[in-house]
């Protein structure tokens, strides 16, 4: 019996084969009952004949125009405006799809600077965030409603009386790059004797930003061009997942690791758990958390004496010699003396001025974690008179942050009622980013733009207006941004036009770059003797690691239902946080999955199901941030309801428990990791909602072939087999087919290409492929019994042992196959093969024998159960007027966004100008930081999808079927291993 | 002996049916399809007055046809273009002013009870809620622009809107008759011009 290559799950890994699990095969209870066939049929004739064709009439439906039709806005015609993405700091240039007056969709700007195009999975749900019935419709005055005249009279008065009383006043904020906020907050906190504003980041780079004030004389957070990187070395930092800027950091590495390129950056991650740049990494070294900070300090030896006893510590030290000026050391951890090591490290390489720039350096993470201990300190003691925190929930995101309450007059601005907004006197309902008018500087020297896109659904305002209310002049938003773009942007662009050409040539392209402001050019400072890392000796016990998700963050996104049903990229588990523990402590402690552990840490206890996690080290429990979070309650009732329905949530009615209170202030950094933590048994069990083994592509056992061959799903090759003589593939003719040559393809013929070089499995083009096809939410219940209804999965191997197994992303999805066995057996041709190359679905023909599914060899076909679209009115803005909502009983698929083809192609024929390639963008590509995917039209020679499609790496997913699919992929390319440690190739 | 008499009254029955069905059969439709469909308008736009005496063209008003997959109603602000001068018909304009002088007096300016509504709804900032006529299933995608680009007629779908005083659903619209006009296109060609009007499901199903 032999093991498959690739695994999927430990369980696959044990059993060397698949378990059989397809939600088409489950058993099937038999109704008996007492009438025989006759009787039945008898029955049904004469029921026949009771059969009224009245039929059903058609309501009477309205057409109602605009009264005034504005400009430029033609019903069913999209128009796109330049926006910056306000879900998290990294600042993503946006193109908001808006239709009939209000946004539906975003996509990256293809132009923009720092995302070039791609937009993350937190990103493209946000759309969700503005559609929310759960949102505050108007500010809240001690517990009731009130108008904004009231609340501002309110703050007014207090406002007052602390100006004259000198009474402490602190704004909480997370970081504000947007230089019109800066300048309204200086405004606002100017007029009181002791104000301060604090940034705090829930997920903090602060070690970072201090370290470079001893190392460079400036508080600095450099900016990573991992574009120019040949060798890159992480330590604890996930920069492809979660880090500081995710789209922009996967955008550079991708570009650096093409195989068809000159030069191909050699990437190393030195963790303690598997994160998602962990499993794209060359090599890994997996070392306890406490033993992270050791090896900085043995590597900053090494690089330093060119010499280590350690073999790994002198290999990165050897790769990063031989790339002096283009290594990158980067590292995550909360440690001011081991950030100075890096920093020095970089240093010495003369990395500086290359991968890490200085003078144009990154305003992503602000935060001073020093600057947030003093202020919980001063709350703590009742210092504090006037406490505003706006886009922030410290409550929830720190250790001790329900401090913020001891405050005099908690003034909270917040979108929701969080748990800050919960405590809070006065709460001013924030409007969600694409209602407000603001602006971003995510790096310095790029200036972008946050256009509204529509009106304020509900009586809420935008930061900028709440404190130039306060300030006492209110203003508009747009004229406070224009204000401050004439009178610091405009002079320093320099451009040969007035104010005003130049502010529309901004809007249109969403940015502007310009010469930074002029400040200290940071350098390094002498070399002064600094503290090596303090070694501790470890405590006995776990060590637990405490991680952001890539779908969750810091939480603050926890409303969001696609977010919380996307898989995570690592453990497939949806729905829930759980302690990820290494296979061999987990069976150690006797636990599988589900099954829940004790985490104890100085008194605070979590409870959560264990997740063995492949890749992982023995003394490691990792946790995720940001669940447990009280905006989750409104998951109640999601999913359909019917007699065996389980709940979503937890018993605590929440999704996931915070771990928030594990973390810790450790001189006066924010950390994210314990030492000498307790891990029990408990005994009980849950299960959770993993898609790991759900729809496998792999044989199951009973129907393998006496042989054992098993099936290349994922194929690999290394950079030398790619590099040796032709790039091009060996056309090979196709295998003998019974087909008819009904299919002649005489227009356009689409096809798509993946690199799975590139894919990082993050997952941004799942939740665009939700946003753009109304792909319903069906909850954690439905997702146990392997019923989620994305369109697109990304499917995640291991490869190699579960102690330090390698990983492959796979995003599957519908391959509209040539031969499509899903066609062949539908009763009511519901499915058929267009003139161009699609397998489409017709779903009004469908009447859902689901057969399609069952013959589907790549299992991509989604069924609906239930009727999983729900009656909500505000959170319906949110559906593509273009694509059809399915109702219950029909099956559904990926399309290759044939509305997006149909739509290009009127287009062109309506003026009169021929599709280029590129022209059509599927939501998937479109999206997609790394590029991965190209669509296009195979009939062009010229097109990029027919040179990928030609290219030495390209295969077919189960190609033996003989299936003809329209979708290539392309080999992942693994690191050449030294001589003696051959892999197998199964 | 019972049975038989049942069949023979069963037989005659049936028969009768079906005789008085044939007759009806011809101008069955599927449940649904709204052929002659002619609702009353919130307000008594005629387009045998606008359309046909006026001769104003279809995409004066229904402009998004060309733009956009809908045709879409105008707004008011439309309407307006031409009613913020013209407040009746001609007919009831000359009768005051007749009558005007057989009172001799300046003839007042009157508005027709229509526009009336027109101005009032413009006043109240409120849109018209026009009933709509013709109205395919949420899963058919038509597209106008596709059909104006070849050029085929507004009227050969309508028919002649120009003589509606009210307008009514001229065509069957549905899918049998939207896929023989493309088969019959793509043999005949459309204004002399070769086209290929798509039979793919996907054309107007995704």
């Amino acid at each position: 019996m032999m093991r498959e290559k690739y695994w999927r799950s430990l369980e696959e890994w044990r059993e060397a084969s698949a378990p059989d699990r397809t939600e088409f095969a489950e058993p099937h209870v038999e109704i008996v009952s007492g009438a025989d066939r006759r009787g039945f049929l008898k029955a049904a004739g004469f029921s026949f004949g009771s059969m009224m064709l009245a039929g059903c009439s058609r309501t009477a439906q309205k057409i109602v125009p605009n009264v005034v039709q504005p400009e430029g806005f033609i019903p069913g015609r999209a128009v796109y405006y330049a926006s910056t993405c306000g879900a998290c700091s990294a600042a993503c240039g946006v193109l908001v799809k808006v239709r009939d007056g209000r946004p539906i969709k975003l996509e990256g700007n293809p132009d923009h600077p720092v995302s070039w195009g791609g937009l993350c999975a937190v990103g493209q749900a946000s759309i969700l965030g503005l559609y929310d019935r759960e949102r505050l419709a108007q500010p809240i005055l001690q517990g009731k409603t009130a108008s904004w005249t009231e609340v501002d009279s309110f703050l007014q008065a207090r406002f007052d009386e602390a100006r004259r009383a000198g009474g402490v006043v602190r704004l909480l904020t997370g970081t504000v790059h947007s230089p019109t906020e800066l300048e309204w907050i200086h405004r606002f906190l100017k007029t009181f004797r002791d104000a301060r504003h604090i940034e705090y980041d829930a997920l903090s780079s602060s070690a970072i930003l201090d370290a470079h004030t001893q190392t460079h004389g400036a508080r600095i957070l450099p900016r990573y061009r991992f574009d120019r990187a040949d060798v890159i070395v992480a330590i604890d930092a996930d920069f492809l997942g979660t880090w500081i800027s995710p789209v922009e950091f996967t955008h550079g590495y991708v570009a650096s690791r093409s195989p068809s390129g000159t030069r191909y950056a050699w990437h190393v991650q030195v963790e303690s758990r598997m994160s998602l740049s962990g499993s794209k990494a060359d090599r890994r070294i997996i070392l306890a958390q406490s033993d992270l900070a050791a090896f900085v300090n043995d590597l900053s030896d090494a690089i330093r004496t060119h010499n280590s006893s350690r073999a790994e510590v002198a290999e990165v030290a050897n790769r990063l010699h031989g790339a002096r000026g283009r290594g990158l050391v980067i590292c995550g951890l909360q440690d001011i003396a081991v950030q100075v090591l890096v920093n020095r490290m970089n240093e010495a390489l003369g990395n500086y001025g290359s991968t890490l720039e200085t003078d144009r350096a990154s305003r992503q993470r602000r935060g001073s974690d020093r600057e947030l201990a003093g202020l919980l300190a001063e709350l703590r003691d009742g210092r504090v008179d006037v406490l505003i925190v706006a886009g922030a929930n410290p409550v929830f995101e720190l250790p001790g942050g329900e401090a913020v309450a001891k405050a005099k007059l908690l003034v909270v601005h917040a979108e929701r009622m969080d748990e800050t907004a919960a405590k809070a006197h006065v709460i001013s309902a924030a409007s969600h980013w694409l209602e407000s008018w603001s602006d971003a500087e995510p790096v310095e020297g790029i200036a972008s733009v946050g256009q509204p896109c529509i009106r304020p659904l509900y009586q809420t305002r935008s930061w900028l207006e709440a404190l130039s209310a306060w300030t006492g002049h209110p203003k508009a938003a747009l004229g406070l941004v224009r204000d401050k773009w004439r009178q610091t942007i405009f002079p320093r662009v320099k451009p040969s036009v007035a104010f005003e050409q130049f502010w529309e040539k901004a809007l249109r392209d969403g940015f502007v770059q310009h010469e930074p402001i002029p400040g200290a050019r940071p350098a390094a400072v002498a070399m002064r003797e600094m503290e090596l890392p303090r070694t501790t000796s470890p405590r006995d016990g776990f060590e637990l690691v405490l991680y952001p998700k890539t779908a969750l963050l810091d939480g603050r996104h926890a409303y969001n239902a696609w977010l919380q049903e996307l898989a995570d990229p690592v453990t497939k588990v949806a729905w829930d946080n759980y302690a990820c523990l290494a296979p061999g402590a987990a069976a150690k402690l006797g636990v599988a999955a589900g099954d829940m552990v004790r985490i104890e840490c100085d008194g605070h206890i979590l409870e959560l199901p264990a997740v063995p996690q492949p890749g992982q080290h023995e003394r490691t429990v990792a946790v995720a941030l940001g669940y447990g979070s009280r905006l989750t309650a409104r998951f109640a009732n999601v999913g359909p309801e019917w007699i065996e329905a389980r709940p979503t949530l937890n018993p605590k009615g929440l999704v996931g428990e915070n771990a928030a209170p594990m973390l810790a202030f450790d001189r006066g950094l924010l950390v994210y990791s314990r030492s000498g933590v307790q891990l029990s048994k408990i005994g009980k069990h849950v299960e959770l909602a993993c898609t790991q083994e759900h729809h496998t592509l792999t044989v199951p056992e009973r129907l393998k072939p006496a042989s054992g061959a098993t099936r290349p799903i994922v194929q690999e090759t290394t950079l030398t087999q790619i590099r040796k003589a032709g790039e091009r593939r060996v056309t090979e003719p196709p295998p003998p087919e019974l087909w008819p040559p009904d299919h002649p393809y005489l227009g356009h013929r689409w096809a798509m290409v993946v690199d799975l070089n590139a894919c990082t499995g993050c997952g941004a083009c799942v939740i665009a492929c939700q946003a753009e096809n109304n792909i319903p939410v069906v909850g954690k219940d439905e997702m146990r019994r392997k019923r989620e209804m994305h369109w697109m999965r990304i499917d995640r191997y291991y490869s190699g042992t579960p102690d330090n197994p390698q990983v492959a992303h796979q995003p599957m999805f519908c391959q509209q196959c040539d031969h499509a066995p899903c066609e062949t057996v539908c009763p009511v041709l519901a499915t058929s093969h267009s003139d161009e190359g699609l397998n489409q679905q017709t779903y009004n023909r469908c009447v859902g024998t689901r057969y399609c599914a069952n013959n589907c060899p790549y299992k991509v076909r989604r069924f609906n159960w239930f009727e999983y679209s729900r009656e909500d009115r505000v959170a319906n803005l949110a559906l593509n007027p273009d694509v059809t909502v399915r109702s219950r009983g029909v099956m559904e698929k990926c399309t290759f966004c044939v509305q997006r083809i149909q739509e290009a192609k009127i287009e062109a024929k309506r003026t009169g100008r021929q599709l280029c390639d590129g022209d059509i963008q599927t939501a998937c590509q479109q999206t997609c930081p790394a590029k991965a995917i190209v669509f296009g039209d195979l009939s062009d020679p010229r097109s990029e999808v027919s040179r990928l499609m030609a290219s030495k790496r390209r295969y077919r997913v189960l190609e033996e079927l003989n299936v003809r699919p329209a979708v290539g992929y392309l080999q992942i390319v693994r690191a050449d291993v030294p001589d003696g440690e051959e892999k197998e190739h199964g | 002996m019972n049975s038989r008499i049942i069949t023979i009254v069963l037989a005659i029955g049936l028969g009768l049916s079906c005789v008085l069905l044939a007759f009806k059969l011809g101008q069955m439709h599927l449940p649904g399809n709204r052929q002659g469909y002619s609702p009353a308008q919130p307000i008594a736009y005629s387009h045998r007055l606008h359309a046909g005496e006026m001769q104003i063209p279809c995409l004066y008003c229904h402009f998004a046809a060309q733009t956009s997959r809908h045709a879409g109603v105008p707004a008011a602000s439309v309407c307006m273009n031409c009613h913020k001068e013209v407040t009746a018909s001609l007919g009831a304009l000359h009768a005051e002013e007749k009558l005007a002088a057989s009172e001799s007096r300046k003839p007042r300016p009157i508005t027709s009870p229509e526009l009336q509504k027109l101005y009032d709804a413009i006043q109240r900032n409120q849109p018209i809620a026009w009933a709509r006529v013709h109205a395919l299933p949420s899963f058919v995608y038509f597209d106008h622009r596709a059909h104006l680009v070849v050029g085929i007629a507004c009227q050969q779908c309508h028919g002649p809107v120009e003589t509606m005083e009210r307008v009514r659903q001229f065509s069957d619209l549905s899918m049998g008759w939207c896929v023989n006009c493309h088969r019959q296109a793509n043999r005949t060609g459309v204004g002399g011009a070769r086209v290929h009007a798509s039979t793919d499901c996907s054309t107007c199903h995704f």
